[in-house]
């Protein structure tokens, strides 16, 4: 039986409680396996983003618990989950995934060096990395020097540098056009396979939603359907 | 890493950057130029006050400076005199008969302070001969001659030469008068004394008070180096027992009051440049910080912790002062030494700071402590400046950034 490493219960975010409640997710049960290939889908508001926020520890359930890798990370203090997130998930998020002043090569070791790995061991991580999502050619280009594809490549490269459980991605592609979105999730399809990485990634973009193996449908904040399929 | 990305980022908006370094510039250049003209005008009017006025040491009879009364004497002044003089410490020594009255002009009277003088040892000491404008210092030999100050003469009508009429009692309190010839006017550096001191022989006015020959009522000492002046005080009281023996310190507390009113208004105004420097770089600081919201969330949410996250932009204020600071030493560095030997000449409102004792040129300097105090106070700032705007860094909830990507 394969590991389960997102276990969330009875999900639920409320914004505003006291206000204009905003019911952002409700009572969501996700439960998701070692090595899967997830698309989160549905409209523009119906909670995707909410939902991984809290999956990558970025915000607090209203009501439920999030496991990452059997830790409770809805129990975690902030400096903890701080950390917790360094060493355990990675993040893609739509634009804003680097920091402006370092190169390609810097941005994927930045993280690596938060985690102090030596600096032998993490330039040849950082090459393989760059490698592997295509940008050996430009590991000392500044994200402002790169194409939106590129920038994404490189997030998704840092995203992995960590050898992260599993990495979040936040409609990585709606930025990009068509060709250099479906080049992206080429490359995370690949890394799925051959390195075993767990990605959950949302988007409303149906070529994308094809290349899943698994497609979990949010409706207003509700889970709609939760299907296996064939990707294409 | 993060000295790195600190470093970079403060070059990502180069013309904020060097807002923040040039406000560190000025404020530690301004500093530095107000602290050493303050210190230099301070230094100029206390020498101005020894040097011209005061002298380092003066002895009275302990009851004259109550009344300025001239029968308060001390007796034998020559041979005191002597004996100080010939001791190596002391520069000069010149004793005075003064007496206070009327001086009359054909056209108007006026207060004066009248001054028995021996010329020759005046010469070292107040040195009252540079400041003659017109005529003589005593040379034409005759015993009523009369030195007045510019103003006075104007306020009199008179010019040299003019005869003018001294008023004044005489120890057995009775009154006197005397005719004068001015045979000379001088102009010192402090207007309001020149309208009040005029200066006669000291015989002639000892015998028209009747005092005893070798009478005085004030003795002046200049001493060759001020740090003995403690030591010389001692050892004057064994030459005039019973004389009340003061340093310029003492002399005049005016003089410790201009002190303290510069050291006041130095806080002051460095308190404003301070202020203003707080205010600029918190405003700047602030502002690269909201700019960056969404890149701070997403350092959070890779995991840079709050403690790295506020390292960092202090890091980034430290590297702004860092590269202000020398530049602003430096230039306030040059100006002090450069004014320092030229001079600032305030002829423009000599007329103003004359009256009150000061000469027009200002020659600035400062001590090194002064240099740190003003480094380490601007550093300080700087430094205290960053906090908030870091702080705020520190509230921002990751996932609230994000949403704005
Ligand atoms: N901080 C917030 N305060 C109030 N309402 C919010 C906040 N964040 C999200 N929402 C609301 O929650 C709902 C879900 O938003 P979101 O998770 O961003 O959806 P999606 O990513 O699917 O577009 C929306 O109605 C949105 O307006
Ligand atoms: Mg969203």
């Amino acid at each position: 039986m394969a590991k389960t490493i997102i276990d969330a219960h009875n999900v639920s975010k409320t914004f505003n409680p006291k206000t204009i409640p905003v019911h952002a997710v409700q009572d969501v049960h996700v439960h998701i396996e070692e090595g899967e290939f997830v698309a989160l889908v549905g409209p523009s508001g119906s909670g995707k983003s909410t939902l991984l926020n809290m999956m990558g520890g970025l915000d607090e359930p209203t009501e439920g618990t999030v496991f990452i890798d059997g830790v409770e990370i809805t129990k975690l203090s902030e400096n903890k989950l701080i950390d917790f997130r360094l060493h355990n998930i990675g993040f893609v998020f739509q634009s804003f995934n680097l920091i402006p002043v370092l190169t390609a090569k810097e941005n994927v070791g930045f993280v690596l060096q938060l985690q102090n790995m030596p600096k032998t061991e993490r330039e040849k991580r950082v090459l393989a990395l760059l490698e592997e999502v295509g940008l050996k050619d430009k590991i000392n280009s500044r994200p402002g020097e790169l194409s939106g594809g590129q920038q994404q490549r490189v997030a998704v490269a840092r995203a992995l540098a960590s050898k992260p459980k599993i990495i979040l991605a936040d409609e990585p592609t709606a930025n990009l056009d068509s060709k250099s979105a479906a080049n992206l999730l080429d490359i995370m399809a690949k890394l799925n396979k051959e390195e075993k990485i767990t990605f959950l990634f949302s988007t409303h973009d149906q070529r994308v939603i094809r290349k899943a193996r698994r497609v979990i449908t949010l409706v207003d904040g509700k889970i709609e359907s939760d299907v296996e399929q064939t990707p294409s | 890493m993060l000295f790195q990305i600190a470093w970079r980022n403060i070059w990502r908006n180069k013309s904020r950057s060097l807002v923040v370094i040039s406000s560190i510039i000025i404020g530690i250049w301004a500093g530095i130029f107000i602290l050493s003209f303050s210190w230099g005008m301070y230094k100029n009017n206390i020498n101005e006050s020894v040097y011209r006025q005061l002298s380092h040491i003066q002895i009275h009879h302990p009851t004259f400076g109550e009344e300025n009364n001239s029968k308060f004497t001390i007796t034998n002044t020559d041979e005191k005199a002597r004996q100080l003089e010939s001791d190596g410490r002391i520069a000069s020594v010149s004793s005075r008969v003064i007496s206070s009255g009327m001086i009359t002009s054909p056209t108007t009277a006026s207060g004066v302070k009248i001054y028995g003088i021996n010329p020759a040892s005046e010469i070292t000491q107040i040195r009252l001969n540079e400041y003659v404008r017109e005529g003589t210092y005593f040379e034409s030999g005759k015993e009523n001659e009369i030195l007045i100050g510019a103003k006075l003469a104007k306020k009199l009508k008179v010019k040299l030469k003019s005869k003018v009429v001294l008023t004044f009692t005489n120890i057995n309190s009775e009154i006197i008068s005397g005719a004068f010839r001015i045979g000379g006017i001088y102009r010192s550096k402090n207007i309001s004394l020149d309208e009040v001191n005029v200066y006669v022989h000291q015989k002639h006015l000892r015998e028209l008070l009747e005092l005893k020959p070798s009478e005085s009522n004030e003795m002046a000492i200049l001493v060759k180096n001020e740090e003995q002046l403690e030591t010389i005080k001692k050892f004057s009281v064994g030459i005039v027992p019973r004389g009340k023996i003061e340093d310029w310190k003492e002399l005049s507390p005016e003089l410790s009051m201009i002190i303290e009113s510069f050291n006041l208004y130095t806080y002051i105004i460095s308190g404003i440049i301070l202020l203003a420097l707080t205010f600029g770089i918190i405003n700047t600081m602030l502002m690269s910080v909201l700019e960056r919201i969404r890149e701070l969330g997403m350092l959070m949410a890779i995991g840079l912790n709050k403690r790295k996250i506020f390292i960092m932009i202090m890091l980034e204020t430290f590297y702004l002062t860092l590269i202000g600071t020398p530049i602003g030493l430096l230039s306030g560095w040059l100006t002090v030494t450069t004014l320092g030997k030229t001079g600032i000449n305030l002829s423009m409102f000599s007329e103003g700071l004359a009256s009150y004792g000061f000469s027009s040129i200002i020659y600035p300097a400062l001590d090194q402590e002064k240099y740190v105090i003003i480094v380490t106070m601007c550093l300080v700032t700087a430094i205290l400046s960053a906090i908030y705007p870091a702080y705020k860094a520190l509230q921002l909830n990751p996932s609230e950034a994000i949403r704005k990507i």
